[in-house]
């Protein structure tokens, strides 16, 4: 694989993935932290 | 007029991935292949990639926010957000999807017809002859029909155990499913002997290509097409959502899951077309077909034919294709059924006349090929408008008016800043008009003589008078509409 197609695979691919990933991971940190609060406040 | 209780989704996770279920389709695993092989891969990557924070999250977030805080479906949302003198406008976005719901159920049916001859060994042993006899035979029988009728059928049915035990359920097998057998047959692919010469290819940019408007406005395309922004289905999917829950996040969730598959499908196929033949391969992938299929009805069979285990290999695809399909299919039963339940009928006979209508009106496209690209053509460009609508309904409204009251709401996760407002101020309209001009100068320059003509299969034409009409019964039935669905109990 040239170099230039390994930088734009991995740049893309952290983006997209990478962006996924990170977006459900923030995602399951609210939950956790919404029913931590629903927890205290019941 | 809709006096029964709303059900919602039970969990943040059950709505994503049913909002997955309706961003994912076929047009991420044949369509975005084939127009990513037209630029060599890579160069299409790049502005693909610009437009899903230029057009695609936008708008998704403007449907999320409008069903979540409407509560209603599309009539019913336009009328609430621009003024009871707009619902016209939320009914022409609706029907837009419903009409690609039409023939959309008779590409499902093809491929649980080709689902079917994957389990029963047909495509087995197919060659370049065979697979188009195979197709032939297929279209140009009553067979189309069939599988369409089923399609809708197993649509309806899972509408008419709720949302939550219909929906919510089906997306819960749907997606997981999707994913794993993307999966499989990513592995597959790439440990075949060769095939990293096809990622290669995927992950190419040629600079010089990035000049030519032409990539950009198909990346465009590709994004309005296929991640479901400005469909009227994500909004009417928010309905359910709860009040507390987050809409900011949940958006770039599923634009965000939208492109990862897309890219899972996309190396896939380049890398299973290239390491089987590598000489053929871009103009194999890029090859339109009959209907547009070339790729996922006349090449998969006969590659898959080749492969080791080629016959396990054809059932996890036209699988992933039909689950891919139906978890689409059902969000666009959906949004007709919310529409006629926002006007006060009841949801059972809702579902059941979508089912019925939706099954006939698919007739004329399984039976006509000219009928189904002149209905695909049509309301896929209607889509650009459907776009254009919901950027206007948030203009009136006022954009950071509606950012404070809905998007930034109780519930959210991040908070949306001013970037928001020169998003729906600038970019979008100027994207709407490069798409919508784009797309009727190449039919004019395709066709100079016979642009105008409205009994013409892909014309400029055709799209205004077939739109017209459906805007002139809108705007004459906008006082009824209206009245119907924003009258409380």
């Amino acid at each position: 694989m040239s170099p230039g197609s390994l930088v734009v695979m991995l740049l893309v691919l952290t983006i997209v993935w990478g962006g996924l990933i990170l977006m459900l991971v923030i995602a399951l940190r609210r939950e956790r932290e919404k029913s931590r609060d629903e927890i205290k406040s019941s | 007029m809709a006096s029964e209780r709303l059900e919602q989704f039970s969990s943040r996770w059950s709505l994503l991935i049913s909002m997955v279920g309706i961003a994912v389709g076929t047009g991420n695993i044949w369509r975005f292949p084939r127009i990513a092989a037209k630029y060599e891969g890579g160069t299409f990557l790049i502005p693909w990639l610009i437009f899903l924070f230029l057009w695609s999250i936008p708008i998704i977030l403007m449907e999320y926010a409008m069903g979540k805080g409407t509560r209603k479906g599309t009539v019913g949302s336009f009328a609430k957000l621009m003024g009871a003198d707009h619902a016209w406008m939320g009914a022409f976005v609706g029907f837009v999807s419903t009409a690609i719901m039409f023939y959309y159920s008779v590409v499902s049916g093809w491929c649980l017809r080709y689902l079917v001859a994957a389990l029963t060994g047909d495509l087995q042993g197919l060659d370049a002859s065979g697979s188009l006899a195979l197709w032939n035979q297929f279209i140009n029988g009553y067979q189309p029909i069939l599988f369409h009728f089923f399609s809708m059928a197993i649509g309806t049915f899972i509408l008419f155990r709720g949302v939550v035990r219909g929906i919510e359920k089906a997306n819960q097998v749907f997606i997981p499913s999707l994913v794993v057998l993307l999966l499989i047959l990513l592995v597959r692919a790439v440990t075949l002997p060769g095939a990293w010469g096809g990622v290669q290819l995927f992950f190419t940019v040629r600079w010089e290509l990035l000049l030519d408007h032409r990539v950009w406005l198909d990346a465009l395309t590709q994004n309005a097409w296929s991640t479901g922004a400005g469909w009227g289905l994500i909004l009417t999917y928010a309905v359910y959502m709860n009040k507390r829950e987050d809409t900011v996040l949940n958006s770039s969730v599923t634009a965000f899951a939208n492109h990862s598959l897309s890219l899972v499908s996309g190396i896939m196929i380049f890398a299973t077309v290239y390491a089987l033949i590598p000489l053929q391969a871009r103009a194999v992938i890029s090859e339109p077909g009959p209907l547009n299929t070339g790729l996922a009805f006349i090449w998969i069979p006969q590659l898959f034919s080749r492969l080791p285990g080629g016959y396990f290999f054809s059932i996890v695809f036209f699988l992933a294709l039909f689950f891919a399909s139906m978890s689409s299919l059902i969000s666009m039963i959906e949004l007709a059924v919310r529409v006629f339940n926002d006007a006060g009928v009841d949801r059972h006979l809702a579902i059941v006349g979508v089912g019925v209508v939706g099954f006939i009106m698919g007739i004329p496209s399984a039976l006509s090929s000219s009928f189904f690209l002149n209905q695909d053509w049509v309301w896929g460009v209607g889509l650009i408008v459907s776009g254009a609508f919901f950027t206007l309904a948030v203009l009136r409204f006022g954009v950071s008016r509606f950012r404070e009251i809905y998007i930034n709401a109780e519930g959210t996760d991040i908070r949306v800043g001013r970037w928001y407002d020169l998003m729906v101020k600038v970019c979008i309209p100027v994207e709407v008009v490069a798409l919508i001009g784009w797309w009727f100068w190449v039919v004019i320059r395709a066709d100079p003589e016979g642009w105008w003509n409205p009994l013409k299969v892909e014309s400029v034409g055709t799209c205004l008078f077939q739109w017209g009409l459906v805007l002139l019964i809108f705007v004459w039935l906008n006082r009824w509409m209206a009245h119907r669905t924003l009258e409380e109990p």
